[in-house]
């Protein structure tokens, strides 16, 4: 299956405009939004968040459990792509063809999905470029960083799934649709890319009580580590409340930092995450602190030595 | 003194920092009445830090406490869990006392 991941992740809120204050701070660009009835939150390469009252009528049903995601919509290739997802899943459940050509369906733990040809569109802007001893990565006279350089969600990376049967989970999404394990926390679950996609994961899936269903976090890719650093600073520095990071994952690599949000979920950025083909080797290990992190830091307001000695002159 | 009365309205949350303790302390007015709980939510072990930016603790609807981390919903009377991933679980209450101006302290 030729599938490259989700290009939107639908919402019914309780809260709109906190949403509109949340989405903006992190860098998506609102498209069409009104307090009253939401609206969309764009990264650069097209893919993004939907934002919809809960009781907005246009949307799918909600998880019993009071999670806001009411949708994942996930881009394939090409239209090839797409009737090969209709066509498999069309076999033991209902696929709807809605007049736009997306496909509309269920997996097997009542999350609602989408499928259509991915509207992501290829970005021509340069990865962060890291100069090492005899290995530049820059060109003489260019400079690694400056305060107010831009530092925007590129694309929508990952979703992570509280989930009841994980079995359940991969059966679907793997032996139905092709995903690949690239790795898997014994006691969390498994990490999940598509076909059509080398990253390391698009999927994450958590073993959870049925009451907690619903979308763990979501997370999208920044051109590198210090465009990270400098979005998860600008959004600490205007009262945002950091959950987790800044750090760097073991599995993927990534590096990560994880906000709250009145999504009802953590919103992470996510930057320099591994690639994969199909020799890859699986790996595992016990979720805890040591499995999930290479190094964990923290943010703090800026400061500098300086002022001299006690009883010295200031400067 | 963590604020006065007249500093924070009815259905309204604010966090306080306390030296001393490591998470701060949520004051929140309803119908009249001031409740204080400490800023972790039990879901995870040790508890972490619930609101989305500063102050904001409450749901859309401002009828509940809640945690921004992965949705779950306290009542503010009692504390408990009323939705999410620490169902069955409550939050840590902190005594409050108000004194004859309206100041509102911890109550140790």
């Amino acid at each position: 299956m030729q599938i490259i991941g989700p290009d939107f992740l639908v919402f019914g809120v309780d809260d709109v405009p906190a949403c509109h204050d949340f989405l903006t701070a992190y860098g998506l660009d609102p498209v069409g939004y009104s307090p009253e009835k939401g609206g969309r939150y764009i990264a650069l390469d097209g893919t993004g968040l939907e934002i919809r009252r809960r009781d907005d009528p246009s949307l799918p049903p909600a998880l019993k459990t009071g999670n806001m995601l009411r949708l994942q919509v996930i881009g394939v290739v090409d239209e090839a792509a797409l009737s090969a997802v209709e066509v498999e899943l069309s076999r033991d459940r209902q696929v709807l063809r809605l007049a736009d050509g997306t496909l509309r369906t269920q997996d097997d733990q009542g999350f609602e999905l989408a499928f259509q040809v991915s509207i992501r569109k290829p970005l021509d802007l340069p990865g962060e470029k890291v100069n090492a001893p005899y290995a530049p990565g820059r060109p003489v006279n260019a400079v690694g960083v400056t305060q107010d350089m831009p530092a925007k969600p590129r694309t929508l990376s990952h979703v992570v799934l509280f989930t009841p049967d994980i079995d359940t989970a991969v059966g679907f999404y793997r032996d139905r649709l092709g995903f690949r394990i690239t790795d898997t926390l014994t006691g969390a679950g498994p990490f999940l890319r598509p076909q059509a996609n080398p990253d390391h994961h698009t999927h994450f899936f958590i073993r959870t009580p049925p009451y907690m269903q619903g979308v763990e976090h979501l997370a999208f890719h920044l051109g590198g580590p210090t465009e990270l650093m400098l979005a998860g600073s600008r959004m600490m520095e205007q009262g945002f409340e950091s959950f987790w990071g800044p750090g760097r994952h073991k599995f993927g690599s990534n590096w990560f930092w994880y906000f709250k949000s009145p999504l009802g979920c953590n919103v992470e950025f996510d930057a320099d995450m591994d690639t994969h083909d199909d020799t890859w080797a699986p790996r595992e290990a016990p979720m805890g602190p040591e499995a999930s992190q290479a190094f964990l830091l923290q943010w703090r307001a800026k400061w500098a030595p300086g002022g001299g000695p006690p009883g010295g002159p200031k400067g | 003194m963590l604020c006065h009365l007249a500093d924070l309205d009815d259905g309204e949350a604010r966090g306080f920092e306390v030296p001393g303790l490591k998470a701060k302390v949520i004051v929140v007015r309803r119908e009249g009445r001031v409740h204080g709980w400490r800023d972790l939510c039990p879901h995870y072990a040790g508890g972490t830090p619930m609101a989305w930016k500063r102050d904001a603790y409450l749901n859309g609807a401002r009828t509940h406490l809640a945690c921004h981390a992965h949705g779950a919903w306290f009542d503010i009377e009692t504390g408990a869990c009323v939705q999410g991933p620490c169902l069955g679980k409550r939050l840590t209450r902190v005594p409050l006392r108000l004194d004859k101006d309206g100041g509102i302290h911890l109550d140790r």
